[in-house]
Protein backbone atom coordinates (compact mmCIF):
# COMPACT_ATOMS: atom_id res chain seq x y z
CA UNK A 1 0.00 0.00 0.00
CA UNK A 2 2.62 1.71 0.89
CA UNK A 3 6.09 2.45 -0.26
CA UNK A 4 9.29 4.39 -0.73
CA UNK A 5 10.55 5.03 -4.13
CA UNK A 6 14.08 6.88 -5.24
CA UNK A 7 14.27 9.60 -7.75
CA UNK A 8 16.10 9.18 -10.88
CA UNK A 9 16.70 11.68 -14.19
CA UNK A 10 15.65 15.17 -14.24
CA UNK A 11 12.91 15.28 -15.84
CA UNK A 12 10.65 16.55 -13.29
CA UNK A 13 13.44 19.35 -12.14
CA UNK A 14 13.54 21.59 -10.86
CA UNK A 15 10.74 20.20 -8.27
CA UNK A 16 12.03 16.52 -8.24
CA UNK A 17 15.05 16.06 -8.26
CA UNK A 18 17.92 12.65 -8.81
CA UNK A 19 18.09 11.43 -5.43
CA UNK A 20 15.02 12.77 -3.89
CA UNK A 21 12.73 10.05 -2.19
CA UNK A 22 9.06 9.25 -2.30
CA UNK A 23 6.56 7.66 -0.62
CA UNK A 24 3.76 6.23 -2.78
CA UNK A 25 0.13 5.05 -1.76
CA UNK A 26 -1.28 2.37 -3.95
CA UNK A 27 -5.19 3.22 -2.39
CA UNK A 28 -7.78 2.70 -5.12
CA UNK A 29 -9.66 5.80 -3.45
CA UNK A 30 -6.57 7.97 -4.08
CA UNK A 31 -5.86 6.30 -7.56
CA UNK A 32 -9.76 6.82 -8.88
CA UNK A 33 -9.26 10.47 -8.04
CA UNK A 34 -6.44 11.59 -9.47
CA UNK A 35 -6.14 15.12 -11.00
CA UNK A 36 -3.90 17.01 -13.13
CA UNK A 37 -1.10 18.27 -11.07
CA UNK A 38 -0.92 15.06 -8.94
CA UNK A 39 2.27 13.03 -9.71
CA UNK A 40 2.62 9.45 -10.02
CA UNK A 41 4.82 6.52 -10.47
CA UNK A 42 4.02 4.00 -12.71
CA UNK A 43 5.35 1.23 -15.06
CA UNK A 44 5.77 1.09 -18.80
CA UNK A 45 6.75 -1.64 -20.86
CA UNK A 46 9.60 -0.01 -22.42
CA UNK A 47 11.41 2.39 -20.11
CA UNK A 48 10.45 0.60 -16.95
CA UNK A 49 9.11 2.38 -13.30
CA UNK A 50 8.61 6.02 -14.19
CA UNK A 51 7.97 9.32 -12.03
CA UNK A 52 5.36 12.08 -13.70
CA UNK A 53 3.36 14.82 -13.98
CA UNK A 54 -0.35 14.02 -14.29
CA UNK A 55 -1.69 16.31 -17.18
CA UNK A 56 -5.30 14.95 -17.69
CA UNK A 57 -7.14 11.67 -17.04
CA UNK A 58 -10.32 10.41 -18.08
CA UNK A 59 -10.11 11.74 -21.54
CA UNK A 60 -10.78 7.93 -22.37
CA UNK A 61 -11.62 5.71 -19.36
CA UNK A 62 -8.82 3.76 -17.92
CA UNK A 63 -6.24 6.06 -19.41
CA UNK A 64 -3.92 9.01 -18.43
CA UNK A 65 -1.90 11.50 -19.80
CA UNK A 66 1.34 12.31 -17.86
CA UNK A 67 3.92 14.41 -18.83
CA UNK A 68 8.06 15.84 -17.33
CA UNK A 69 8.77 19.27 -16.31
CA UNK A 70 11.58 19.70 -18.14
CA UNK A 71 11.58 20.19 -21.88
CA UNK A 72 13.30 17.22 -23.00
CA UNK A 73 11.28 14.88 -20.81
CA UNK A 74 10.07 11.44 -22.45
CA UNK A 75 6.69 11.22 -21.44
CA UNK A 76 3.17 10.49 -23.07
CA UNK A 77 3.88 13.15 -25.52
CA UNK A 78 6.08 10.34 -27.00
CA UNK A 79 4.27 7.35 -25.99
CA UNK A 80 0.73 8.15 -25.47
CA UNK A 81 -1.63 7.87 -22.63
CA UNK A 82 -0.65 4.92 -19.94
CA UNK A 83 -3.10 2.54 -18.70
CA UNK A 84 -4.45 3.25 -15.12
CA UNK A 85 -3.57 -0.72 -14.21
CA UNK A 86 0.02 0.37 -14.68
CA UNK A 87 0.09 2.87 -11.67
CA UNK A 88 2.37 1.66 -8.81
CA UNK A 89 1.08 5.14 -6.83
CA UNK A 90 0.51 8.09 -6.22
CA UNK A 91 2.89 10.70 -4.38
CA UNK A 92 1.60 11.29 -0.76
CA UNK A 93 5.16 12.74 0.31
CA UNK A 94 8.23 14.16 -1.39
CA UNK A 95 11.37 13.95 0.51
CA UNK A 96 14.13 16.71 -1.18
CA UNK A 97 17.54 16.20 -0.91
CA UNK A 98 18.89 19.02 1.81
CA UNK A 99 20.67 21.84 0.30
CA UNK A 100 18.82 21.71 -2.79
CA UNK A 101 16.00 24.26 -2.39
CA UNK A 102 14.53 25.49 -5.45
CA UNK B 1 17.29 14.79 8.36
CA UNK B 2 14.19 13.07 7.26
CA UNK B 3 15.97 12.68 3.77
CA UNK B 4 19.08 11.67 5.84
CA UNK B 5 17.35 8.53 7.73
CA UNK B 6 15.79 7.69 4.46
CA UNK B 7 19.05 7.28 2.59
CA UNK B 8 19.72 5.31 5.50
CA UNK B 9 17.15 3.51 4.73
CA UNK B 10 17.59 2.95 0.84
CA UNK B 11 21.43 1.73 1.51
CA UNK B 12 20.37 -0.46 3.58
CA UNK B 13 17.52 -1.81 2.24
CA UNK B 14 17.74 -0.53 -1.72
CA UNK B 15 14.17 0.96 -2.31
CA UNK B 16 12.92 0.54 -5.83
CA UNK B 17 13.57 3.31 -8.67
CA UNK B 18 11.71 5.61 -10.71
CA UNK B 19 12.98 7.06 -13.97
CA UNK B 20 12.31 10.92 -14.14
CA UNK B 21 13.55 10.31 -17.67
CA UNK B 22 14.96 13.47 -18.97
CA UNK B 23 17.66 11.60 -21.72
CA UNK B 24 17.18 10.18 -24.58
CA UNK B 25 16.61 6.81 -23.39
CA UNK B 26 15.46 4.50 -25.91
CA UNK B 27 13.17 5.78 -29.23
CA UNK B 28 15.58 4.35 -31.63
CA UNK B 29 16.83 1.04 -31.36
CA UNK B 30 17.00 -1.33 -34.25
CA UNK B 31 19.05 -4.63 -34.78
CA UNK B 32 19.60 -3.45 -38.60
CA UNK B 33 22.61 -2.26 -37.70
CA UNK B 34 23.91 -5.55 -36.15
CA UNK B 35 22.70 -7.39 -39.18
CA UNK B 36 24.15 -5.63 -41.62
CA UNK B 37 27.24 -5.74 -40.22
CA UNK B 38 27.36 -9.64 -39.72
CA UNK B 39 26.20 -10.08 -43.25
CA UNK B 40 29.39 -7.76 -43.56
CA UNK B 41 31.64 -10.66 -41.95
CA UNK B 42 30.19 -13.11 -44.34
CA UNK B 43 30.79 -11.06 -47.21
CA UNK B 44 34.56 -10.67 -46.30
CA UNK B 45 35.19 -14.54 -45.69
CA UNK B 46 33.68 -14.41 -49.21
CA UNK B 47 36.16 -11.93 -50.55
CA UNK B 48 39.01 -13.37 -48.43
CA UNK B 49 38.53 -17.00 -50.03
CA UNK B 50 37.71 -15.34 -53.69
CA UNK B 51 41.45 -13.51 -53.28
CA UNK B 52 43.02 -16.31 -52.16
CA UNK B 53 41.84 -18.43 -54.73
CA UNK B 54 43.68 -16.46 -57.02
CA UNK B 55 47.11 -17.78 -56.15
CA UNK B 56 49.53 -14.28 -56.03
CA UNK B 57 51.01 -13.69 -53.33
CA UNK B 58 52.38 -10.60 -53.44
CA UNK B 59 52.05 -6.90 -51.89
CA UNK B 60 49.02 -5.72 -52.98
CA UNK B 61 47.40 -9.29 -52.10
CA UNK B 62 48.47 -8.36 -48.65
CA UNK B 63 47.11 -5.18 -48.86
CA UNK B 64 43.99 -6.40 -50.21
CA UNK B 65 44.13 -9.24 -47.50
CA UNK B 66 44.73 -7.14 -44.72
CA UNK B 67 41.85 -4.39 -45.25
CA UNK B 68 39.45 -7.44 -45.87
CA UNK B 69 40.49 -8.93 -42.85
CA UNK B 70 39.98 -5.47 -40.98
CA UNK B 71 36.82 -4.94 -41.84
CA UNK B 72 35.41 -8.47 -40.98
CA UNK B 73 37.48 -8.10 -37.55
CA UNK B 74 35.45 -4.22 -37.43
CA UNK B 75 32.26 -5.54 -38.31
CA UNK B 76 32.21 -8.35 -36.14
CA UNK B 77 32.63 -6.50 -32.85
CA UNK B 78 30.03 -3.90 -34.20
CA UNK B 79 27.56 -6.58 -34.47
CA UNK B 80 27.96 -8.12 -31.28
CA UNK B 81 28.42 -4.63 -29.70
CA UNK B 82 25.14 -3.42 -31.21
CA UNK B 83 23.26 -6.33 -29.60
CA UNK B 84 24.93 -5.99 -26.03
CA UNK B 85 23.40 -2.26 -25.79
CA UNK B 86 19.63 -3.41 -26.85
CA UNK B 87 19.80 -6.69 -24.81
CA UNK B 88 21.10 -4.35 -22.03
CA UNK B 89 19.66 -1.19 -22.52
CA UNK B 90 16.32 -2.13 -24.34
CA UNK B 91 15.31 -5.74 -22.89
CA UNK B 92 13.58 -5.54 -19.63
CA UNK B 93 11.90 -7.95 -17.25
CA UNK B 94 8.55 -8.05 -18.93
CA UNK B 95 10.04 -8.68 -22.30
CA UNK B 96 12.34 -11.95 -20.63
CA UNK B 97 9.08 -13.23 -19.15
CA UNK B 98 7.70 -13.35 -22.72
CA UNK B 99 11.33 -14.27 -24.49
CA UNK B 100 12.88 -16.52 -21.97
CA UNK B 101 15.44 -17.72 -24.74
CA UNK B 102 16.72 -13.83 -24.70
CA UNK B 103 19.39 -14.07 -22.84
CA UNK B 104 20.97 -17.61 -24.71
CA UNK B 105 19.91 -15.90 -27.97
CA UNK B 106 22.06 -13.06 -26.90
CA UNK B 107 24.88 -14.91 -25.61
CA UNK B 108 25.20 -17.86 -28.69
CA UNK B 109 25.88 -14.10 -31.03
CA UNK B 110 28.21 -13.09 -28.31
CA UNK B 111 30.01 -16.48 -29.05
CA UNK B 112 29.38 -16.96 -32.95
CA UNK B 113 30.94 -13.01 -33.38
CA UNK B 114 33.96 -13.79 -31.65
CA UNK B 115 34.95 -17.14 -33.75
CA UNK B 116 33.65 -15.00 -36.96
CA UNK B 117 36.86 -13.18 -35.80
CA UNK B 118 38.95 -15.67 -34.81
CA UNK B 119 38.70 -17.83 -38.08
CA UNK B 120 37.38 -17.80 -41.83
CA UNK B 121 34.34 -20.20 -40.96
CA UNK B 122 31.75 -19.25 -43.37
CA UNK B 123 29.25 -21.59 -41.71
CA UNK B 124 29.97 -19.97 -38.34
CA UNK B 125 29.43 -16.23 -40.04
CA UNK B 126 26.10 -17.62 -41.50
CA UNK B 127 24.77 -18.85 -38.03
CA UNK B 128 25.85 -15.56 -36.34
CA UNK B 129 23.51 -13.92 -38.85
CA UNK B 130 20.65 -16.41 -38.08
CA UNK B 131 21.15 -15.82 -34.61
CA UNK B 132 20.98 -12.17 -35.09
CA UNK B 133 18.02 -12.74 -37.01
CA UNK B 134 16.52 -14.66 -34.00
CA UNK B 135 17.24 -11.79 -31.43
CA UNK B 136 15.33 -9.70 -34.24
CA UNK B 137 12.09 -11.28 -34.17
CA UNK B 138 12.22 -11.18 -30.17
CA UNK B 139 13.24 -7.42 -30.35
CA UNK B 140 10.07 -6.40 -33.10
CA UNK B 141 8.01 -9.03 -31.21
CA UNK B 142 8.59 -7.07 -27.79
CA UNK B 143 8.10 -3.56 -29.83
CA UNK B 144 4.75 -5.44 -30.65
CA UNK B 145 5.43 -5.38 -34.10
CA UNK B 146 5.53 -8.52 -36.84
CA UNK B 147 7.54 -9.60 -38.81
CA UNK B 148 9.19 -10.81 -42.18
CA UNK B 149 12.04 -12.81 -43.99
CA UNK B 150 13.47 -11.07 -46.64
CA UNK B 151 16.91 -12.09 -48.70
CA UNK B 152 18.93 -9.12 -48.39
CA UNK B 153 19.49 -6.84 -51.81
CA UNK B 154 23.14 -7.20 -51.77
CA UNK B 155 25.88 -10.16 -51.77
CA UNK B 156 25.71 -12.70 -50.16
CA UNK B 157 22.17 -12.96 -50.47
CA UNK B 158 21.39 -14.10 -47.13
CA UNK B 159 17.87 -13.96 -45.13
CA UNK B 160 17.50 -10.81 -42.64
CA UNK B 161 14.26 -10.16 -40.70
CA UNK B 162 12.81 -7.13 -40.91
CA UNK B 163 9.54 -5.46 -38.84
CA UNK B 164 6.22 -5.32 -40.91
CA UNK B 165 5.40 -1.42 -40.93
Amino acid sequence: MLRFIKVLGYSLAPDYREGDFVLIAKIPFLLNRLKRGDTVVFSHPVYGTMIKRVESSGAKKGEIFVVGTHQDSVDSRQFGAIHTTDLIGKVIWHIRQPGKAH
Amino acid sequence: MIHRFIQALDDKFGFEQASAHCDIPCGIYDPITAQIAAVTVVRMMDLIADLESKGAHDVSYHNTMSRYIAVKEEHAEKAKAEIRIIWGDFIKAQHIEKHPNVHEVTHKIMMLGSKARQTVDREAAVQFVEAINEFAEIFWSAKGMATKRVKSPYNPPLELVYPVV
